[in-house]
């Protein structure tokens, strides 16, 4: 009874591997005349082959037949579709939600959609544009994967590279008159410091900016919406600042006015105030009929004072700290002063003195008591230094007269 | 033989005042030692808040800052009247964060970061939830702390 159930199971087992085998000709095939960059070779790392997908799935046809023309004669074969045919065929799945459901229901559906309103999916389906990027310019052709994965073209870390093989190259761009320099211009800006030097996948790249799908620049005043999508406080502040009306009565540019748009530099002190290098005197001047020089002049001084006042607090709390001290107190109130600098320099965004200077002046209290608490403890290392030098005199006076006593008795 | 009694003497007397003084720097560090520090130790099992519920109650934002060691901390009213306390400090960049009640989370004003109620990442870049802190009331006092300790 069991050798015959064995023997059932062991038919069953080989006639499954067979078929499979029969299903795989694909690879069989195109493994053999293909690179080692060929689809064959290069598709284990692919998810929709990890999701149990098979090149049928997209190219049509039967993977059961050994020719490969017959392959291509067979029923629903699509082959390879045209660079202007991708996005069509990418979401005749992309788009079915029915379907995608099935393999991953927390995928959105709608790429094909925000791709027809992107300037590529304008270019490439209206003007049959084939310069423009689709989707297997930027996920590649198969080794598509999730953007979390570190060798996806997607991953945060690889992005610049992605976008960079079409808008790093000068010629394709100059076609559009647009500049090849965002990519070179972003890896020096503090959001591509913060990427690829500290590792902060966090950090905004490309497509956090400018849509993925959609991709398009932000417009002028959709720039604030963009920037405070993380810097919330700077955009309300600006929101209800008087230079709001002013910049788009003159179609400024937001915040990328003061701060560029790839190359933002980490933001320093100077550029507030009324000389070189300072941002406000760009546009502000003496008898501009505002109060912009006075406003940048005051926020000038009370930032310049934080901050030296913050630099002295430093060098007498490191004091301490290399002292040997307990810091605690001074350390905590450091953090505390730490804050208001970041608080002042938030706020200026409001371009309002009033509301600037109550944060400076809360920090300058601060410093002046992380001064205050480093240097009596600086204060009572000495004091214990100096005690420890009376103590050894004592000590030393001691023994000598101990010695001239135990001396005398010794005489009698 | 007066010369040598005023030597003897003086040689006494300063033995006796060194003996004296030693005792001094022998006793003085000791008092210092049991006396409690102006400083408070960075280390803490426990640490008693000097305010209360109604304290943070009246806040506009529910909420309170005390300082743990060398670390701030938040302490808050939750919607059920519950009181929570967080790490103040940002797993990101370091910046303060702060209670939100109008939008039910904890808030880094810095890069729009968001954290449940708990303390868990919500979204933006911070990379870690914040630590929670322990809360006890014993009648009126409040006591926090880290862990179970």
């Amino acid at each position: 009874m069991y050798k015959k159930s064995f023997i059932y199971l062991m038919i069953c087992m080989f006639s499954a591997v067979l078929v499979t085998a029969a299903e795989d000709n694909c690879m069989t095939c195109h493994a053999d005349f293909e690179d080692d960059d060929g689809p064959s070779h290069m598709i284990s790392k692919d998810v929709h082959i990890q999701k149990g997908l098979g090149c049928v799935d997209c190219h049509g046809g039967d993977a059961s037949l050994d020719d490969m023309d017959d392959v291509r004669n067979s029923k629903g074969y699509k082959g390879v579709p045209s660079y202007r045919e991708v996005p069509k065929f990418c979401a005749s799945c992309h788009s079915d939600a029915a379907y995608m459901h099935e393999h991953n229901p927390a995928m959105p559906t709608d790429q094909f959609e925000k791709y027809k309103t992107s300037f590529h999916g304008k270019q490439l389906l209206k003007k049959g544009d084939t310069n423009v990027a689709n989707c297997i310019s930027c996920h590649s052709v198969h080794q598509i994967n999730t953007a979390k994965l570190p060798h996806s073209s997607t991953h945060p870390l690889n992005i610049t590279k992605t976008c960079g093989k079409c808008h790093s190259d000068s010629n394709l761009m100059g076609k559009y008159g647009l500049e090849a320099t965002p990519v070179a211009d972003y890896k020096e800006s503090v959001h591509g410091q913060a990427l690829f030097e500290r590792g902060d996948l966090s950090a905004p790249t490309c497509n956090d900016c400018h849509g993925n799908h959609g991709a398009a620049p932000p417009g002028v005043t959709s720039l604030i919406a963009v920037c405070g999508t993380c810097h919330a406080v700077e955009s309300e502040l600006f929101n209800s600042s008087p230079h709001k009306e002013a910049y788009e009565e003159n179609d400024f540019p937001m915040c990328m006015t003061c701060h560029s748009n790839h190359k933002i530099l980490k933001p320093e002190d100077k550029w507030v105030g009324t000389e070189e290098p300072a941002l406000c005197i760009e546009c502000h001047s003496v008898d501009d009929g505002t109060k912009g020089i006075e406003t940048a002049a005051g926020i000038s001084v009370a930032l310049k004072s934080l901050v030296k006042a913050h630099a002295e607090a430093q060098v007498v709390l490191d004091e301490a700290i290399e002292k040997g001290m307990a810091t605690t107190d001074a350390e905590f109130s450091m953090k505390e002063l730490q804050q208001s600098l970041i608080q002042t320099r938030t706020k200026l965004h409001s371009f309002n003195l009033d509301s600037v200077l109550p944060l400076a002046e809360q920090g300058m209290k601060q410093a002046a008591k992380v001064k205050e608490t480093s240097a009596g403890l600086i204060e009572e290392f000495y004091f214990r230094r100096k005690g420890l030098g009376v103590t050894s005199l004592i000590f030393t006076i001691l023994v000598i007269g101990l010695y001239l006593v135990i001396r005398k008795v010794e005489k009698k | 033989m007066s010369g040598e009694k005023s030597r003897r003497g003086f040689l006494e007397a300063a033995l006796s005042g060194s003996a004296l003084l030693a005792m001094v720097a022998v006793f003085y560090p000791i008092y210092k030692y049991i006396t409690p520090p102006k400083l408070a130790e960075a280390k803490l099992s426990q640490l008693k808040l000097s305010f209360s519920r109604a304290d943070i109650e009246s806040e506009p934002k529910k909420a309170k800052y005390f300082k743990y060691g060398r670390s701030m901390g938040i302490i808050f009213l939750t919607e059920t009247n519950e009181l929570m306390a967080l790490s103040a400090t940002c797993t990101h960049l370091d910046c303060t964060v702060q209670h939100r009640p109008d939008l039910g989370i904890i808030w880094c004003s810095c890069h729009n970061g968001r954290y449940g109620m708990d303390g868990s990442n919500i979204s933006g870049p911070p990379p870690r939830p914040l630590e929670p802190y322990q809360v006890k009331e014993v009648g009126e006092t409040i006591f926090v702390s880290k862990g179970d300790s």
